[in-house]
């Protein structure tokens, strides 16, 4: 009975394949449960409207995410943009510039890319419609026609 | 002790059970693209198309071309998309694009505007604008 560490008799314990594959197994999914909750995450406050309709992001051009929040308590929306909080719409107008500035030099830099800048906005469902159509408007001011609506596929 | 190839398939088999049952729970961002009414850029003729007009209340109920539709209270809108159905399968038939603009209401909630653009994804129209009535 001497020696522990549930090796056998004889000392040494063997190397067992089996558990050190369960273990990387385990870690892997692990891995990427945790990645797609962060994927999600890009602003933990809002709660995206249900569209199951929708179709996949595309994710092949360059992109200004906008995010509105909505607080029902104080019923105030305030609009994220790049970790920047904006109380009025119109005080995003020169970083959608700035932004579309940057995504154009990107796309010239890939000629295989879509050379249409795009904002997708990212509002809270409750929000109502006029907190949107600020953001909308200052992309409209910026330059920028093209909006896509971010959305969930289910709850 | 060699390699065991047991508990390895049972091991295997557990995961791919468990990704089986995740893969209808998992949480999807999709997208609805739509663009901004504006000015278009052209030197030859440009054809004009009839525009049909989704008008959103602040109440949330839906109407299309000043007609109602549905009430406030659903979210599948099943008169709008049935309309819908029609009006692209007629102007398919045509060979005319079906141009579609949502009016909101301002203080509408901004979920039944994605009601709206949910419904008109299933009937696979594009031409989209959204605009919001600012008082």
């Amino acid at each position: 009975m001497a020696g522990g560490g549930g090796g056998l008799e004889k000392g040494e314990p063997d190397f067992q394949i089996a558990p050190m594959v369960d273990v990387l197994l385990v870690i892997l999914v692990f891995f990427m449960v945790i990645t797609s909750a962060q994927v999600l995450n890009i602003d933990q406050t809002i709660k995206l409207p249900i569209a199951p309709e929708a179709s996949k992001k595309d994710d092949s051009r360059q992109e200004a995410i906008v995010n509105v929040r909505w607080d029902p308590t104080t019923e105030r929306s305030v609009i994220n943009f790049q970790d920047r909080l904006y109380e009025r719409g119109a005080d995003l107008i020169d970083p959608l510039k700035a932004a579309k500035a940057h995504g154009d030099q990107m796309a010239a830099a890939n000629p295989g890319q879509n050379p249409e800048f795009r904002v997708v906005i990212r509002g809270d469902r409750d929000v109502p419609a006029l907190f949107v159509s600020q953001a909308m408007n200052a992309a409209a001011a910026a330059g920028i026609s093209d909006i896509a609506f971010s959305a969930v596929n289910h709850d | 002790m060699g390699f065991q190839i047991a508990p390895m398939v049972d091991v295997v088999f557990v995961i791919m059970l468990f990704f089986m049952v995740m893969a209808g729970a998992v949480k999807v961002e999709k997208e609805l693209a739509t663009k901004l009414p504006g000015s278009i850029e052209s030197s030859g003729a440009v054809e004009f198309n009839d525009e049909t007009i989704i008008s959103i209340s602040d109440e949330g109920e839906v109407s299309l071309n000043d007609e109602p539709l549905d009430p406030a209270d659903s979210t599948a809108l099943p008169a709008l998309r049935a309309t819908l159905m029609r009006l692209k399968e007629s102007a398919d038939h045509a060979k005319q694009p079906v141009v579609v603009t949502i009016e909101s209401d301002p203080h509408a909630k901004y979920s039944r505007a994605i009601d709206v653009l949910n419904a008109l994804a299933s009937a696979k129209i594009t031409n989209v604008t959204f605009n919001v009535n600012e008082e």
